[in-house]
């Protein structure tokens, strides 16, 4: 798990109340909608919210991209990885 | 005059858990308003748990001491204020030129409590949301006497929160969160009956606070007294129980 990966885990840990989850238990690579970590809707929203409030980075909410970068831990970690370098 | 039937009740507040503890607050008036809410939502889904805060909680708790069988009865919400503090918060963003909390616009509504102890419980019955001035309790056993015309049974709770301190020079609200929630059946339970005194007919001054109304509606409950009345825009509301059975 990178620096940048943990910092996600709690930056979406912070912004959807999940106080009763540790970083630890969230996996990189799981689904973090409906079957992995289990958020639905409301939080791709707020997780759009953070991300634009952390990094600058804003997203079209119903692109098929949006999708692919929301999949997991590690898609999340690329987009802003790529969004740094550009 | 229509009338029901009241199946079961009960009222929770911070301290007050019990019918008995309300008895002994009704005859003692205690400061409840600094002490935690003692509830536990431990059989709700965590991720379904984390958006409920103290109306939502109040709400739950007092629902779950009822043990409803029934998981598709209609139910009626009845709340004076909401959940000001959560809206007052959003405000403020706004005020900061901030975006808002997609979550926090989605549970400020009036029906955002409802809706989600329909979710907890897979109720897809219908849920009607109601906010009220003062009459907030005759107003919600209105609605339910009015939905009980085409349901055997339904829920009624009524609960609402202190108000944030900006607004309140500005109304009278209660000092602590409380909910009560009964269930109201066509045929089972202790008989009421609800009339309507036109502004014309009535003459006495009763107080409309919504703490008194509070007070005077747990008396009538607890059987203290045999009815309870309301005043709303002039008129007035009146429960009375028309046995003599005491719950």
């Amino acid at each position: 798990m990178t620096a940048l990966q943990n910092e996600l885990k709690l930056m979406i840990i912070e912004c959807l109340d999940l106080e009763d989850i540790d970083a630890t238990e969230i996996d990189d690579a799981d689904p973090l909608f409906v079957d992995g970590l289990g958020l639905d809707s409301i939080d791709a929203l707020e997780i759009g919210l953070a991300l634009q409030k952390r990094y600058g980075i804003k997203l079209d909410s119903n692109s098929d991209e949006t999708r692919a970068h929301f999949a997991s831990i590690n898609a999340l970690a690329d987009l802003v990885k790529n969004h740094k370098s550009i | 005059m229509a009338s029901f039937m009241l199946e079961a009740w009960t009222a929770l507040a911070p301290s007050l858990n019990q019918k008995e503890d309300w008895s002994t607050w009704l005859t003692e008036p205690s400061e409840i308003s600094e002490q935690p809410l003692n509830v536990s939502l431990k059989h709700v889904p965590m991720m379904l748990r984390r958006r409920f805060n103290v109306l939502g909680k109040c709400a739950m708790g007092a629902i779950s001491q009822l043990a409803i069988e029934e998981p598709n009865i209609p139910c009626i919400f009845a709340s004076q204020h909401g959940d000001t503090t959560l809206t007052l918060s959003l405000l403020e963003s706004i005020g900061r030129q901030e975006d808002m909390s997609p979550t926090g616009f989605s549970l400020a509504v009036h029906n955002a409590v409802s809706g989600l102890y329909s979710i907890a419980t897979k109720n897809t019955s219908e849920i009607t949301a109601i906010a009220a001035m003062e009459g907030t309790i005759a107003s919600a056993i209105f609605e339910s006497v009015g939905q009980l015309q085409c349901a055997e049974k339904v829920l009624c709770v009524i609960y609402d929160t202190p108000l944030p301190s900006v607004y309140q020079p500005y109304t009278q609200g209660n000092e602590f969160p409380y909910a009560i929630a009964m269930v109201l059946s066509r045929t089972n339970g202790e008989e009421i009956s609800l009339s309507y005194q036109s502004p014309e007919s009535q003459t006495v001054n009763v107080d409309t606070s919504s703490e008194n109304e509070l007070h005077q509606f747990l008396a009538f409950l607890l059987g203290r007294s045999n009815t309870y009345t309301c005043q709303s825009n002039g008129s007035s509301w009146t429960l009375e129980k028309t046995t003599q059975h005491v719950s």
